[in-house]
């Protein structure tokens, strides 16, 4: 196990990209994991984050601002307008609103007074707009002799009607927990890929060089055995590096994977890392310049996440780029971890098309691999 | 002078004749940014799209949700209401009881919800219907589009302008009598390392900001997005930002004794995770950093890059300029004090 080892010992020499790409990863989804895992058995009203700034401390602000903290979310913002506008640009806020000193004045004269800051093509800022105008309207409605009722339209606007939350078709998933595992493991498709690239033909380039060939042939070990312990080595790379991110959500959320169907992602990311390595084969294949093969990690993990739904949902992806992505494993994985499935079944087509492209890679690789055969 | 304009154009010609050169600083980007472009110009521009609701056509409530800008009314028989929504064609149903029958929650549905409450609590008010007045809008209106994406692109030419780093790496291994064969013989030659090192940083410089004009034209006139309005201060940010990529590269190059191709791997590998954290992968993750680790934003050279960029050119807000170009000068006063330390007085016993 000479070919093995040695592998193996330069695939670990590789530590460095392997562990840049998961300690970025695994920081990125301990920040991502600030998020509720509540299951969604009653509706919820969607709270907005809002920032208010009250120039007016009148008993009328105070209520308006008591009234939307009741409804969303407020957070620090600052009177500056350029801080403003970078909140809503950014989608720190949903909206800010800046009530001005003279605010009960400008209500009483029908006068607009609430500068609010929003993105009018958002339902968000209807909703804002609404909330502010249904407390202005209601409170107006109450005046007489020169004041508001305000306990009043406060007892009106706590009224509401009942929601009901229609059945599910499909299990009984938790959502919110399940949001985390769909990121994670989208995610990690792009990470797997990336580290397959690298570190996997790295190691092919320094075993294939000329050197080592040469050595190889005036050696005693045979062509089979050596080709063999290199495919063991790099599917015991490949295993340990998809085991560290299947280890690394059961760490992170081991005791939400009840609540999410846990064996889904499970087969799903072995299926994909399948497929990843019999990609890399074929690369392997295809060049062994490191310098090309760095390119290639980059570009190929990079691109077919962008284009297949890990970094945004491919439901915002346009139908030509869906289409290009289509001829990517990485489309089909994304899709899986998208979907809410009964059983197995439900995705046999994706999982097959990801091994139809494991095969096809393998099968181009082998042909390539013994063009290169004989052209020595 | 005449030794370094030869030594200029000399290395000019080198890295032309480099194809790691001319793939990472001129193909990358662009390739990079037909990517950006494919996956994320859906998303750039979004438009507000009507709610769908369901109700049944003798609900008295019609006529009221039918005259809501915002709402689309879609009469249906509260016996197709679950298969309507289970399938997304209706977000909300209401019955003839004014009850809202949802499949999730968000806020298209808390909309059709606020709206149903504000019947009843106009009620509950119990103030005569005419007192009420929905005409006067109490809301001046501060239009900003929020447009997170395209902070991908901004950092995007973040990430290219200290691209530099590779030029940078490429000259500190070309002086290092342990690390090529060139510099065994400067060595030994009378040409003098300081002349070729500031010639190096020139070329790198010129070549570099070459690329990004290239990368920016590319942005500008083929995908059709207009990221620079405010040139001045855009161009200074550029500029200093490329001069950090260089020194950066000449102390990778100098302070360690890995091949280059190591050196610029791990090039990329930092200059990628730098990125990543000014939000050239999701501008979700440059918001998460600046909540929870604000002073990585503020250190990060290519976050100072981004940030600025969007600032002074989508929000005309010049305020953080300043310090953002003070704080890369001061890291190209410490690095180039590094590799000072590292350069200097070196002489070789043996090689």
């Amino acid at each position: 196990m000479t070919v093995f080892k040695y592998f193996i010992k330069i695939a670990l020499r590789n530590k460095g990209i392997i562990l840049s790409y998961i300690i970025v990863f695994l920081i990125l989804s301990i920040i991502n994991g600030n998020t509720s895992y509540n299951k969604e058995t009653n509706f919820i009203e969607k709270k907005l984050d809002i920032g208010i700034v009250d120039n007016s401390n009148s008993e009328l602000s105070k209520e308006l601002v008591s009234y939307l903290k009741k409804k969303n979310n407020i957070i620090p913002t600052t009177a500056d307008e350029k801080h403003i506008r970078e909140q809503i640009f950014l989608g720190i806020a949903n909206a800010v609103l800046i009530i001005p000193q003279d605010f009960e004045n400008k209500i009483s004269n029908k006068v607009s007074a609430i500068e609010l800051y929003k993105d009018d093509r958002t339902p968000e800022a209807y909703q804002v707009e609404n909330q502010i105008n249904k407390f202005i309207s209601f409170a107006k409605a109450t005046y007489e002799d020169n004041r508001y009722d305000l306990s009043m339209v406060s007892n009106a606007l706590d009224e509401s009607i009942e929601v009901s939350l229609v059945a599910r078709d499909e299990k009984d998933i938790n959502e919110n927990t399940n949001t985390w595992f769909r990121i994670y493991f989208n995610f990690s498709s792009y990470i797997i890929l990336a580290i397959y690239i690298s570190v996997i033909g790295f190691v092919m380039t320094d075993l294939t060089s000329k050197e080592i060939e040469n050595r190889r042939k005036v050696s005693s070990i045979k062509f089979l055995k050596f080709n063999r312990e290199i495919y063991l080595g790099q599917l015991a790379i490949a295993a340990f590096i998809t085991s560290i991110f299947l280890l690394g959500s059961i760490i992170l959320r081991g005791k939400y994977i009840g609540e999410v169907d846990f064996a889904k992602y499970v087969i799903n990311t072995l299926v994909f890392s399948f497929a990843a390595l019999c990609l890399v084969f074929l690369i392997n294949n295809i060049t062994s310049n490191k310098f090309v093969l760095s390119g290639l990690s980059t570009i190929l993990s990079l691109g077919t996440s962008f284009i297949s739904g890990v970094m945004v949902p491919q439901e915002l992806l346009g139908e030509k780029v869906l289409g290009i992505a289509k001829f990517f494993p990485t489309y089909y994985f994304v899709k899986i971890n998208e979907m809410n499935i009964n059983s197995l079944l439900d995705v046999k087509y994706e999982l097959s098309m990801q091994l139809l492209f494991a095969m096809a890679f393998l099968v181009v690789g082998l042909y390539l691999s013994r063009v290169k055969l004989r052209n020595q | 002078m005449g030794n370094i304009f030869r030594n200029i154009l000399y290395q000019g010609r080198n890295s032309y004749r480099d194809k790691s050169f001319i793939f990472w600083i001129l193909l990358y980007p662009i390739i990079m940014a037909i990517f950006f472009y494919t996956a994320f110009s859906g998303i750039m521009d979004i438009d507000f799209k009507n709610i769908e609701v369901g109700i049944e056509e003798e609900n008295s409530i019609r006529t009221v949700f039918e005259s809501i800008d915002i709402l689309n009314v879609n009469i249906t028989p509260e016996k197709d209401s679950i298969d309507k929504l289970n399938k997304g064609d209706i977000e909300g149903f209401i019955d003839k009881n004014l009850n809202l029958s949802v499949k999730k929650s968000g806020i298209n549905q808390t909309i059709i919800k606020e709206i149903l409450d504000q019947i009843r609590q106009m009620g509950e008010l119990n103030v005569p219907f005419e007192k009420f007045d929905f005409e006067t809008n109490y809301v001046i209106d501060r239009n900003q589009r929020a447009n997170s994406i395209i902070i991908l692109f901004y950092s995007l030419i973040g990430m290219v302008s200290i691209y530099g780093v590779f030029p940078g790496i490429e000259i500190a291994t070309t002086i290092q009598a342990n690390l090529s064969n060139v510099a065994k013989r400067m060595n030994i030659s009378p040409l003098r390392k300081g002349e070729f090192l500031f010639s190096g940083v020139i070329i790198s410089l010129l070549l570099n900001i070459a690329s990004n004009i290239l990368l920016l034209l590319f942005i500008t006139y083929v995908l059709k997005i207009k990221l620079l309005f405010d040139i001045g201060p855009s161009a200074l940010l550029i500029l200093v930002g490329n001069l950090f990529g260089i020194t950066f590269g000449i102390l990778l190059g100098v302070s360690n004794k890995l091949k280059l191709n190591a050196k610029i791997i791990l090039s990329i590998a930092i200059t990628l995770v730098l990125s990543f954290f000014s939000g050239m992968m999701n501008p979700e993750i440059k918001v998460m950093i600046d909540k929870s680790f604000p002073i990585i934003g503020k250190i990060n050279p290519i976050s100072i890059i981004t940030n600025n960029l969007y600032r002074i050119n989508l929000l005309g807000n010049t305020s953080g300029l300043d310090t953002g170009i003070y704080t890369l000068i001061g890291w190209i006063a410490v690095l180039n004090l590094i590799s000072y330390g590292f350069l200097r007085r070196k002489t070789y016993d043996s090689i």
